[in-house]
């Protein structure tokens, strides 16, 4: 790699209409992935139906991140707003490219080191084609050349980019890709290329936590899917409606969120191992059926996609404030477990586990996204489809049914854990209830019965701690300081973790998987360590008093909070804990 | 033989209406000789949606008005089941009565009987919605006849165990057929707390006695039912049916498997699996 190659790039395109005119990204992205760059792909879109501001980023980086950068190298901006959104977080030696048609550009608050390109796009507008690709190969034709890449390489990316549409379609793009190319000779001010590099990786996905977690669901056997479409939890209805049918799943949409968890639950009486997929509001629809799971031990994964509450909030924005409601919420006590991937792969791995675990436990399973993990798309190893194992419990067939002289569906066992024949096996006749009942099914209030059952059920948990996933850590076990963060908070605690690190602090972290129950590592992680930042986005610090109230020591722990929608950037975060270290 | 659970005795009170249900439902299970392995009953909350812990079948207890789509999630999950959902006119017609439109809607197999008492018998005699007060009272048959999905629709009573047992049999019948979501309202008096036995004596009318009524009529049946209803009477008996093909049959029609059945284990469908992986290789 040559020196003034870049090895972490990041481009944000802007604009007013929706976020249709912003796909110049993912022809960059195809681009920079062929050079061997890792990518970290979103959108920040205002919460409404069409049109309104929109922002795609993007970032390219020859080592795998988990977020977005802390500046913006490359900014393409259809109007005004973009350029005052993004001024703040210009890179010094940054470009802008400026589309012009609506007036010039005011450059209050812009650094004079940064470039800036300025083109009439509404002078380029090219009949017969629509005005969304145009922009995005013409803004192309501009972005290639000043990353110096060669015409026909540009164009192959092009073409694959745009694939699908007809061939007069594309040569109308390549002409407009051309005039970007084009103009951008005739600069009269040429400004300093930038060079990408050109390296060998294997290959990846790119891929969104919604989809993976879809994914790992369909690959550890599950085919049923109820929902109710929500944002930002719809793509994992629209990737089982989408990818299903080849695995025979049957997918439904409900008429509402109490229905869709209902028919999940349903189908996983019969031993279809059944899901449903939602955000925030549909989550609190669903709790008193969650509550039923775990009473009547019935398997069931949920994913609660997090978006900004309370109540509506901002449904595309990020957030991580179920977590009370992930964790305490529903009535009555009754096990289940609370998973928090921390990325695609993760996504992927939990979601088998979960599917998995609810067989093991005959208990609600939630996996607990947010908007950044679930929408974002990243490049990410291969999933291990070679490692995923069924795991059935205790389920028991007609053959095995025959061998016992009595099957009782809540029979008390040393682990919890009741063996289970499903409707249609001969002999295995039961009675499934969110009732107190004995161990026959039968409904029961005998005070002695109902501790036996409470305690049966929590016993599910305790019994089987071994099979929860542990968390994500590194660093020095000896350091003194800590960083804990769930879900979207990884991929930038790793990247303060490195570059902290790197100068010489001292200083680990933990990304806890499994939520609830509590692991004991996490605690250990907390204790060891004399300062623990716990990063969270809410206002409530629910996570730190999740740990808290399982035995975290207070003194250690301090709490960094964001409840803007937006998520945290590696530098914004490196400069509060320095901040908050400087003041010890 | 394993020994697994014995059904209980009903816990109702001592001329429940809900008796004739049951006795009608096990009539007509012996009639059809359902066995009892094949069938589910799931329940709504309430006296009526205790039925499920007096039959010999696999049972479940729905929470309160979600007894539809968990019954539409079983019989999608196994069609070969016979699913049979039972609960209470506030079940039903109050917190459920979204997913009761729905089930009519996406006719899927599901039998559902409906006892109607006019009230809350569990939570001790409150209102519900076909409370005869000076309000309209909600009518469900009308409701089943405005959904065009809609494919079977009866009313029983438990006044007339006969009858009932007939309809519980065709009802059965009409979801073994493919033909979809099975409707069945039992008026089914709570002597407690709202004793309708004298109240609905010589009101109800069997269509089955009206000369030229047609099932299959959907304006007629509306007709009818509405007429009646203006003359403070109700229509008994099996008012309307159509040869449609409920939702779980489509999905089998159209060469899918019951997802009970399938094998999953993974490694019978890696390259399925690699060929999803493909589309997102960068
Ligand atoms: C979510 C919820 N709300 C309220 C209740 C209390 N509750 C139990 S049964 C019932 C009504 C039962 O009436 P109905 O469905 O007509 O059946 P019946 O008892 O008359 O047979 C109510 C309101 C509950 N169990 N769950
Ligand atoms: S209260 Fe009414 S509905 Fe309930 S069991 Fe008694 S008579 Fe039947």
């Amino acid at each position: 790699m040559r020196a003034n190659q870049l090895t972490d790039l990041n481009v944000m395109v802007a604009g007013q209409g929706g976020d249709g005119s912003l796909t110049v990204t993912s022809i960059l992205g195809e681009l920079l992935a062929r050079r061997g760059y890792h990518l970290y792909m979103s959108r920040n879109v205002a919460s409404r139906i069409k049109g309104g501001h929109a922002a795609a980023m993007m970032r390219g980086s020859l080592e795998q991140r988990g977020c977005q950068g802390d500046n913006i190298d490359i900014l393409l901006a259809f109007d005004q707003e973009a350029v005052d959104m993004a001024a703040s977080r210009m890179a010094a030696n940054g470009v802008i490219i400026f589309d012009t048609s609506d007036g010039d550009l005011n450059r209050e608050g812009l650094a004079d080191s940064i470039d800036i390109i300025e083109v009439p796009f509404g002078r380029f507008a090219v009949r017969d084609l629509r005005r969304n690709l145009f922009k995005n190969s013409l803004s192309f034709g501009v972005l290639s050349s000043i990353l110096s890449i060669d015409e026909d390489e540009a164009i192959n990316c092009l073409r694959h980019s745009f694939q699908r549409l007809p061939e007069d379609a594309i040569v109308a793009n390549i002409n407009a890709f051309d005039s970007g190319r084009k103009f951008f000779s005739e600069l009269p001010q040429q400004p300093d290329l930038r060079m990408l590099a050109n390296v060998e990786r294997e290959k990846h996905l790119l891929i969104t936590g919604n989809e993976a977690v879809a994914f790992g669901f369909l690959a550890a056997g599950g085919r049923f899917f109820a929902g109710y479409p929500i944002t930002p939890a719809t793509e994992v209805l629209e990737w089982v409606q989408k990818y299903g049918s080849r695995f025979n799943v049957q997918v439904t949409q409900a008429e509402d969120e109490l229905a869709a968890v209902n028919m999940a639950l349903g189908a996983a009486m019969t031993g279809v191992r059944a899901m449903t997929a939602t955000s925030g509001p549909g989550f609190a629809l669903m709790q008193e059926t969650i509550s039923h799971a775990g009473s009547a031990e019935i398997p069931l994964v949920v994913v609660n996609c997090q978006r900004a509450g309370p109540s509506t909030g901002m449904p595309t924005k990020t957030e991580q404030s179920d977590i009370n409601m992930m964790v305490f919420g529903a009535n009555g006590d009754f096990p289940r477990i609370v998973l928090a991937p921390g990325g695609p792969h993760d996504c992927f791995d939990l979601a088998v586990q979960a599917t998995n675990l609810a067989q093991q436990l005959q208990c609600p399973v939630i996996l607990a996204l947010d908007q950044m993990i679930g929408q974002d798309s990243t490049t990410v190893e291969p999933f291990n489809l070679e490692a995923v194992v069924l795991q059935h419990g205790k389920r028991v067939d007609a053959a095995t049914l025959q061998e016992m002289t009595e099957y009782r569906r809540y029979e008390i066992t040393d682990d919890g854990v009741s063996p289970w024949a499903v409707p249609g096996t001969p002999g295995g006749e039961s009675l499934v209830t969110g009732n107190e009942r004995n161990e026959w099914g039968l409904v029961s209030s005998n005070p002695e019965n109902r501790r036996n059952m409470v305690d049966k059920r929590q016993r599910k948990l305790d019994s089987n701690l071994h099979l929860l996933p542990r968390g994500n850590s590194q660093g020095d076990a000896d350091a003194e300081i800590g960083l804990l963060g769930i879900g979207m908070q990884l991929g930038v605690i790793e990247e303060v973790w490195q570059r902290l690190s790197a100068q010489g602090v001292r200083i680990k972290f933990l990304q806890p998987r499994t939520l609830w129950p509590v692991l004991d590592e996490t605690i250990e992680f907390t204790n060891s360590c004399k300062r623990v930042y716990v990063i969270e986005h809410n206002q409530a610090a629910q996570l730190a008093h999740l740990l808290l109230g399982e035995g975290a020591n207070k003194a250690g722990i301090k709490s960094i909070l964001k409840y803007d929608g937006q998520p945290f950037g590696a530098g914004e975060l490196c400069a509060k804990i320095q901040q908050e270290e400087a003041g010890q | 033989m394993t020994k697994t659970f014995q059904p209980g005795d009903p816990i109702w009170c001592a001329g429940c209406g809900h008796y004739g249900v049951r006795n009608a439902l096990q009539a007509a299970f012996q009639q059809l000789d359902v066995e009892s392995h094949q069938t589910m009953v799931l329940a709504g909350i309430g006296c009526a949606g205790t039925l499920q812990n007096n039959v010999n079948a696999y049972g479940f207890h729905a929470m309160h008005g979600r007894v539809l789509p968990a019954a539409t999630g079983v019989k999608l999950a196994n069609p070969s089941l016979d699913v049979i959902a039972v609960g209470g006119d506030g079940d039903g017609y109050a917190i459920g009565c979204g997913h009761l439109v729905h089930s009519f809607k996406r006719n899927t197999g599901v039998v559902y009987i409906l006892m109607n008492n006019g009230i809350y018998g569990l939570t001790k005699g409150q209102n519900s919605p076909t409370a005869e007060t000076a309000e309209q009272a909600f009518d469900g048959v009308q409701l089943g006849l405005s959904i065009a999905g809609s494919s079977f629709i009866a009313r029983g009573s438990s006044a007339a165990p006969t009858q009932l047992q007939k309809l519980m049999v065709a009802a059965i019948e009409h979801s073994r057929a493919g033909r979809g979501f099975a409707f069945l309202e039992v008026l089914s008096p709570c002597v407690t707390y709202n004793d309708t036995y004298p109240k609905w004596a010589g009101r109800m009318v069997d269509v089955d006695t009206i000369t030229g009524y047609d099932p299959y009529s959907r304006t007629g049946a509306f007709t009818t039912v509405h007429d009646l209803n203006a003359e403070n009477r109700f229509a008994t008996g099996l008012i309307y049916q159509q040869d449609s093909i409920g939702s779980e049959r489509q999905w089998l029609d159209s060469g899918q498997a019951a997802v009970c059945d399938l094998d999953i284990d993974p490694a019978l469908q890696m390259s399925d699996f690699r060929e999803i992986m493909d589309d997102y290789g960068v």
